[in-house]
């Protein structure tokens, strides 16, 4: 049973050769790591402008984050930017003053800011996140969303480019007589597929957090790219064989990118609120990845037993559908 | 080797394509299954190589029942020819044949170039990817694949499909010289000359019914009215006369010059298909 395996082994590693796909992990890999340490690392927010209008000089506090102006309407018009946070300290009891982003989480980051000035309370707290300065927070979090992006998109149009091959060739149905089993078919593109991913992932966390800090998180870290994977993996299997062709496959992926990953994206890392998300799979994924980037893992026994079970099922699934295929007409 | 008794399949509710088909084939014979598309004969060879799983009916390969017979044992005793070339394309015909051939026991394994030489392979392309092939050398390293196992059961869907009427007459050859090394053949074909060539028993299937099942020669004899064509010339004009076999027993009873020619008017396999199933090969 095993030389079999192995066999099939050797030859599924010859068809990734020559589909590129180690090509392809190598250049993602260059590109992700180029902008994480030339461009993102680099980038930072403005912080919020505050505005203070006070006739009376009733704050004592100053800072340079504030920017005194001389009438309520200039506190209007500084603030129209729905950037800027303003406070009128004409009136007995002060108002803060600021027009919505339309984002609640955004907004409310802005009014803990300006508070946080007024008061004389900035020291030591937007600049640091954890143990993390903010150089290794932006570190972390992108390494986490390309990681993601990586094993949920990038990964499965992989193995479905090569499974159409094989598909297109007829050679699965020979699979069907051949005295090795059927699920060693599947395990051999999964095992593979595994290895590939967390070799990526490994050398992703290294290559963008350093070593000292790559070996804190790696474990957890590849934990979770290893469950990504394997789920990723049976769905572009799934739908390789289930799909007639790659056109067809091709707006599948399309949508799976734009109704699926997108959300989970804006959900995960700008203010959009959605009460839904915590019924997306994909949501969860994503923040146990983050999580285990930001060694704050949060995911607890009911995750991994949802995560094995829905392997088992997938499993079960794309066997089914591998024997479909192998019965198939010419 | 082969006992089929009562055998059903349905593909859906409504959808039965056999309806108890019984036949038996016997070790080293050549057995025929012909039929028209649609007819069953593919679902039924899907059902003997444990493609498709789901029948009634009891089904026996190597005295074995099939529900239990699907080990890696039983693929190892079996060879399929399928009815297209299904190849690894940036394979070339040399690692297709060592990559198939790796699931099987090394001692059961027959040498891949002589097979591919006994074949009429051409040697310039061994190691040219199988894209770059024509259809009947595809067909040629499928055929090899088939036998390159040693199968004692070997499953033949249109072996001769795709190739020029040389590689039809080799193909023919080496299914006949399997058969002489006690290999059983299941042959599927639309070919009649094949299955007339070839099979020592042809079944007709036709609606997933078994309509005829005897040697090419006996549905042939059975359904002929005996008469012979005769084809001479008298007195210099040419002349042909129809006349039924026992008049033949004194000799020929007319004068003639010269004979030209002298023919039975036997039907053909296609024409007893035709007849009994009221439609064509196609």
């Amino acid at each position: 049973m095993w030389r079999g395996f192995s066999h099939l082994l050797k030859k599924d590693f010859k068809l990734m050769l020559s589909s590129k796909f180690f090509l392809l992990a190598l250049i993602s890999l260059v590109l992700y790591s180029c902008y994480i340490n030339f461009v993102y690392v680099n980038l930072d927010q403005e912080m919020y402008p505050v505005y203070l209008y006070d006739p009376q000089d009733k704050l004592s506090v100053t800072s340079e984050y504030i920017t005194k102006i001389d009438s309520r309407e200039a506190v209007e018009t500084a603030c129209a930017d729905q950037y800027s946070v303003g406070f009128d300290f004409s009136a007995d009891k002060p108002e803060l003053y600021m027009l919505s982003s339309g984002l609640e989480t955004t907004d409310h980051y802005r009014m803990v800011w300006g508070e946080a000035v007024i008061n004389g309370n900035v020291d030591g707290q937007a600049g640091v996140i954890g143990t993390n300065n903010k150089e290794m927070k932006n570190r972390r979090e992108i390494t986490a969303e390309f990681l993601f992006f990586e094993l949920s998109a990038v990964g499965f149009l992989g193995l479905a480019s090569m499974l159409f091959k094989e598909k297109q060739m007829g050679v699965i149905r020979v699979h069907g007589i051949l005295p090795v089993r059927r699920s060693m078919f599947i395990l051999s593109k999964l095992l593979l597929l595994l290895v590939s991913d967390l070799m990526f992932t490994s050398l992703l966390t290294v290559i963008n957090l350093g070593v000292p800090y790559a070996i804190d998180v790696l474990p957890e870290v590849l934990l979770q790219a290893g469950i990504l994977s394997l789920i990723m993996t049976l769905v572009g299997f799934f739908c390789a064989i289930r799909l007639p062709d790659f056109k067809q496959f091709s707006l599948f992926y399309l949508v799976l990118a734009v109704f699926v990953t997108t959300p989970v994206f804006l959900a995960g890392q700008t203010g959009i609120a959605w009460d839904w998300i915590v019924y997306h799979p994909m949501y969860h994924l994503f923040e146990a990845m983050k999580a285990a980037y930001f060694s704050t893992p949060m995911v607890e026994a009911p995750y991994y037993l949802i995560c094995f079970g829905a392997i088992i099922l997938l499993f079960l699934l794309v066997y089914q559908t591998l024997n479909c295929e192998m019965a198939k007409e010419g | 080797m082969i006992d089929v008794k009562d055998l059903t399949f349905s593909y859906g509710k409504d959808k039965q394509a056999l309806h108890g088909l019984n036949f038996s084939v016997g070790d080293g014979e050549i057995f025929g299954f012909l039929g028209p598309n649609g007819s069953g004969k593919s679902t039924t060879q899907k059902i003997l190589t444990g493609i498709l799983k789901g029948h009634g009916g009891t089904v026996s390969l190597f005295g074995q029942d099939i529900k239990n017979a699907h080990t890696q044992e039983f693929f190892q005793k079996i060879g399929v020819l399928f009815e297209f070339p299904y190849l690894y394309a940036n394979l070339s015909a040399l690692d297709n044949l060592h990559y198939f051939a790796s699931f099987y026991p090394k001692e059961q394994l027959r040498d891949a170039e002589e097979l591919l030489d006994e074949l009429e392979f051409k040697r310039d392309f061994l190691k040219k990817p199988v894209s770059s092939y024509s259809k009947g050398m595809r067909q040629r390293v499928s055929m090899a694949r088939a036998l390159i196992s040693n199968p004692k059961l070997l499953f033949l869907d249109e072996p001769t499909s795709g190739l020029d009427p040389a590689g039809a007459v080799l193909f023919r050859k080496i299914i006949e010289k399997e058969r002489q090394k006690g290999t059983t053949v299941f042959l599927t074909t639309h070919n009649m000359l094949d299955a007339d060539l070839l099979c020592d028993r042809v079944a007709f299937i036709s609606n997933g019914n078994i309509v005829a099942l005897d040697t090419p020669r006996n549905l042939k004899e059975q359904n002929s009215n005996h008469s012979i064509v005769i084809d001479y010339l008298y007195q210099g004009k040419r002349e042909e006369q129809t006349m039924e076999a026992p008049e033949l027993k004194a000799g020929i009873p007319f004068v003639y010059d010269e004979l030209i020619s002298v023919h039975s008017q036997e039907p053909t396999l296609e024409d007893m298909f035709i007849q009994y199933t009221g439609r064509g090969l196609t």
